[in-house]
């Protein structure tokens, strides 16, 4: 299990590595000349220049991308030229509130998706399956942008239970910083009300961008259970007199789970990516509102930034993902 | 005399389908002493496996008892609620099953899985559970008693890591984890090797007397029934159509179905029948060699890096239109050589030499050329049809790739083939799942010979066929290879078979040839000890021996 840990971990770095090359690649095939841009519309051609130097634009491309490199590896994404502030400032500000927001719906996602599947497996055919099936049939079709303003509509603006958008009012005073979780950190702080607020601000973009996610955790834990259930061990567990509930909970759902967590782990990578539509809706001020308006103020370094980030962040899950797996399956140890 | 332990009078079990109900048990009757081992015999579909799986109250899904009633020690077990079976099933009745790869739950350890069901029992009876390790010295003396080595180190081994006999062993140990008092055996030897199957049949003889077991065993394999049982059922189409003594039955069988089932059963102790067919045509002076392999190795890479030699320098000639048998168990690297022998498997060296052209070498367009000449078919016919195209499709599949052949000289092509294979002409607009798992081998067997190939490579051909109709496929093969001048490399672990049929036969053990040469020759005077262990193996399982016992 070590070795397959090791292993796993040299194959993220080595990933990683391959997605810094990708994006330095793909921004200077890009069109626009970015030393003019930082300069400004009103530049002379020697201003220009000077920033080119400055930049290390002249340089050439294999000492570009040395230096980008050693920037990266540094822990250096430059500066955005809106705020002129450094990209990883910016980016430590603003990720702790999208990894909030996708990892309270990535949690919605399995522990309703999951149970929901099993359910329907176990009574196929029956009410609840039937529900399922609705109920994942539309969370793969509806957009995600428009059953966002639906339910702003409804929750928000009929009802009046949640608030519209945004992560806090401005009147409460966030916790102090320690995990950037505004959840989490309020908790530790004791303080019980600001964290009640801060559910009922992240409860509905949560639902919205778990809601197809949780769609597709369904269908594909379903489908695993149906035919775990109909395998040979299933038949013989039941023979040895094992209760049934044992064999659906314990038995039959490791097996299921397999297929289920790959899912998850796309799932992860996908959601990181919708956060840019979901938190635009919510105004959520996380790194997707902020890659949003960094590439319409054509503002690039923050752009590079966040790629690199949601590139890691999809890495990562994807190896625990992997290990879960191996964790799970006794067979894929060696390997 | 006291209450059988289970009375079944009369029963009826229906299932619904799409096109109405079936009527898969009709009006069994059977009674079952204390004490007693009572044997079903039958084919696939006659429904042996439904039967005691209703006994155990896990019968297929959508099942409707129709008539009759199954008494298990006075109580009527027919329609009991699952609660009820709480306390019956595993623990008073418990089962062992076919497949002991498919039957235990990958991920759990042996250990796991065992205490688990001893768990389970403590529950049901109300003993309340006992601790970890009560349970886990529960589970090794378990695993000891069914005779495997080392069981304190088993406990925490996966199912992946044990091999098809040791694993039988341990769903053995689960079955008499709650002290059965009837043990139902669903075919325990079928997906063994010959060795093992002797192995587990013993054990279970031996666990029958310490443990005064009552046992009911289905099986096709009539050999292993006469090992364990006194008593003898035999089904056919969801009825009973003969019971009484083992002995009386298969030494004199009544039922027309039972005469048919016994004579099917290839005898390894028999002469082979081909004696006449052989002397009618005149022997060529000297055969001429159609295929050969030099030293052909294969050595695979585990995934540790660790090298796996699977077929170790095998040399072998084949002779042109003779039947030449590969026997082996398995992992002893038979179909490897098989599919190294088409180049469907890279070998990693040696060279193979077919009709006088090294064809190791080839690449790209001539190997596609030399294919032609030699052809494959597989174990089960189940797999190796698309079951998304039709019979047609599937037999004119090798002419479309390998001729030029027009659309209609295509179909009449196919139309000859079926007819060669003696299936209706009308087969080819069918689809697979229409067709029994003997039409569909004879649909592989057209489809390989549609090119008319020299050499056929039958890769345990009749494995996945039940007896009767194995031996239609076997001397339908043996008919096609006069009419077409074919010659066959025939792979088998069932020694009867290559007896029936193999001119010559290689013994193969861990990928290396222990024995070859004339087959009867071998199966007379085995120069080997491995040899003769596997004979002596078969022999154990055999009919005519086992009738030899018991009568």
């Amino acid at each position: 299990m070590l070795t397959f840990t090791l292993r796993k971990l040299l194959t993220v770095a080595g990933t990683m590595l391959g997605i810094a090359v990708l994006t330095f690649v793909i921004t200077n095939i890009a069109p626009g000349d970015p030393a003019r841009l930082v300069a400004g519309p009103n530049a002379t051609e020697d201003m220009v220049a000077t920033i080119r130097t400055e930049y290390g634009l002249d340089r050439p491309m294999i000492e570009q991308f040395a230096i980008y490199m050693k920037d990266l590896v540094t822990g250096d994404f430059g500066t955005s030229i809106v705020s002129t502030r450094p990209v990883l400032d910016e980016l430590l500000r603003y990720a702790p509130a999208t990894i909030e927001l996708v990892l309270v719906a990535m949690l919605l996602g399995i522990f309703v998706g999951v149970p929901l599947g099993m359910l329907s497996a176990v009574y196929k055919d029956g009410p609840i399956d039937h529900f399922t099936r609705i109920l994942s049939i539309s969370g793969v079709a509806i957009p995600a942008f428009w059953f966002g303003i639906l339910m702003q509509l409804y929750f928000s603006v009929d009802l009046g239970w949640l608030p519209v958008s945004g992560r806090l009012p401005l009147v409460t005073r966030p916790p102090e910083f320690i995990t950037g979780s505004l959840l989490i950190d309020s908790l530790l702080a004791g303080n019980f009300k600001t964290f009640n607020t801060a559910l009922s601000y992240i409860i509905l973009p949560a639902i919205v961008l778990s809601f197809p996610c949780l769609a597709s955790i369904l269908r594909v834990n379903r489908a695993e259970m149906i035919e775990v259930l109909q395998s040979d061990y299933i038949v013989a567990a039941r023979a040895h007199g094992i209760s049934s509930r044992r064999i659906v909970i314990c038995y039959a759902l490791k097996n299921a789970l397999l297929p289920t967590l790959a899912m998850i782990g796309l799932r992860f990578g996908w959601m990181l990516g919708s956060t840019v539509l979901v938190e635009t809706v919510f105004d959520w001020p996380g790194i997707g509102l902020y890659a949003v308006s960094s590439a319409l103020a054509s503002d690039f370094k923050p752009v590079i930034g966040v790629t690199l980030l949601i590139g890691f962040l999809f890495i990562i899950t994807n190896t625990l993902v992997d290990l879960a797996y191996a964790w799970i399956d006794p067979r894929l140890r060696r390997a | 005399m006291s209450t059988p332990l289970l009375d079944i009078k009369d029963y009826s079990l229906d299932i619904g389908t799409f096109d109405g109900p079936v009527h898969v048990l009709k009006g069994i009757n059977l009674t079952v002493n204390r004490g007693d081992t009572l044997g079903i015999v039958g084919e696939s579909g006659s429904g042996k496996t439904v039967l005691v799986r209703s006994v155990m109250g896990i019968g297929p899904k959508g099942s409707e008892v129709t008539q009759g009633q199954i008494t298990f020690d006075g109580q009527d077990i027919t329609r009991l609620t699952e609660k009820a079976w709480g306390n019956i099933r595993g623990i008073r009745i418990s089962m062992i099953f076919q497949d002991p790869m498919t039957y235990l739950n990958p991920l759990f350890t042996i250990g796991q899985q065992i205490s688990d069901v001893i768990a389970a029992h403590q529950r049901a009876s109300g003993e309340g559970v006992a601790s970890k390790s009560a349970r886990r010295a529960r589970t090794v003396e378990l695993l000891d008693q069914v005779g495997m080595r080392d069981p304190d180190q088993l406990f925490d081994q996966y199912p992946h890591q044990l091999s098809g006999g040791m694993r039988q062993r341990v769903l053995i140990a689960m079955a008499l984890a709650g002290k059965p008092e009837l043990l139902i055996a669903d075919e325990p030897t079928t997906a063994l090797d010959v060795t093992v199957q002797a192995q587990v049949l013993d054990l279970i003889k031996s666990l029958v007397e310490k443990l005064n077991l009552t046992v009911v065993m289905i099986s096709h394999d009539i050999g292993a029934i006469a090992t364990i049982a006194t008593r003898c059922a035999v089904m056919y189409k969801g009825e009973i159509v003969e019971q009484g003594a083992t002995a009386d039955i298969l030494g004199n069988p009544q039922h027309a179905y039972t005469k048919q089932l016994l004579a099917a059963v290839p005898d390894i102790e028999a002469e082979p029948k081909r004696v006449a067919a052989a002397a009618a045509e005149p022997k060529t002076e000297k055969p001429v060699k159609l295929l050969e392999a030099h030293d052909l190795t294969k050595i695979y890479k585990s995934q540790s890096g660790e090298p796996f030699t699977a077929v170790d320098k095998v040399n072998l000639s084949v002779a042109k239109g003779e039947i030449f048998g590969v026997v082996g168990e398995s992992g002893s690297g038979k179909s490897t050589l098989a599919r190294m022998l088409l180049r469907l498997i890279e070998p990693t060296s040696g060279d193979i030499i077919f009709d006088g052209q090294n064809i190791s070498g080839l690449n790209g367009e001539p190997l596609r050329q030399m294919r032609r000449h030699m052809q494959f078919v597989f174990q089960n016919p189940h797999s190796a049809l698309n079951g998304r195209h039709t019979i047609g499709d599937a037999i004119g599949e090798p002419l479309r790739i390998q001729t030029n052949m027009s659309k209609r000289d295509i179909e009449a092509r196919v139309e000859a083939l079926l007819d060669i294979v003696q299936l209706p002409r009308m087969f080819k607009y069918r689809y697979p799942h229409e067709l029994s798992g003997g039409q569909k081998q004879r649909v592989c067997i057209a489809r390989a010979i549609a090119l008319n190939p020299r050499l056929l490579i039958l890769d345990e051909p009749t494995s996945a066929l039940d007896i009767s109709v194995q031996a239609q496929v076997l001397e339908f093969l043996q008919q096609v290879r006069a009419e077409l001048d074919l010659t066959y490399v025939f792979i088998s672990h069932d020694l009867a078979v290559i007896r029936q049929i193999c001119d010559q036969t290689i013994v193969m053990k861990r990928g290396q040839i222990v024995e070859q040469g004339d087959t009867e020759k071998i199966f007379l005077s085995p120069a080997e000890d491995y040899t003769r262990a596997l004979i002596e193996s078969g022999r154990k399982t055999s009919r005519a021996a086992n009738i030899g016992a018991t009568g």
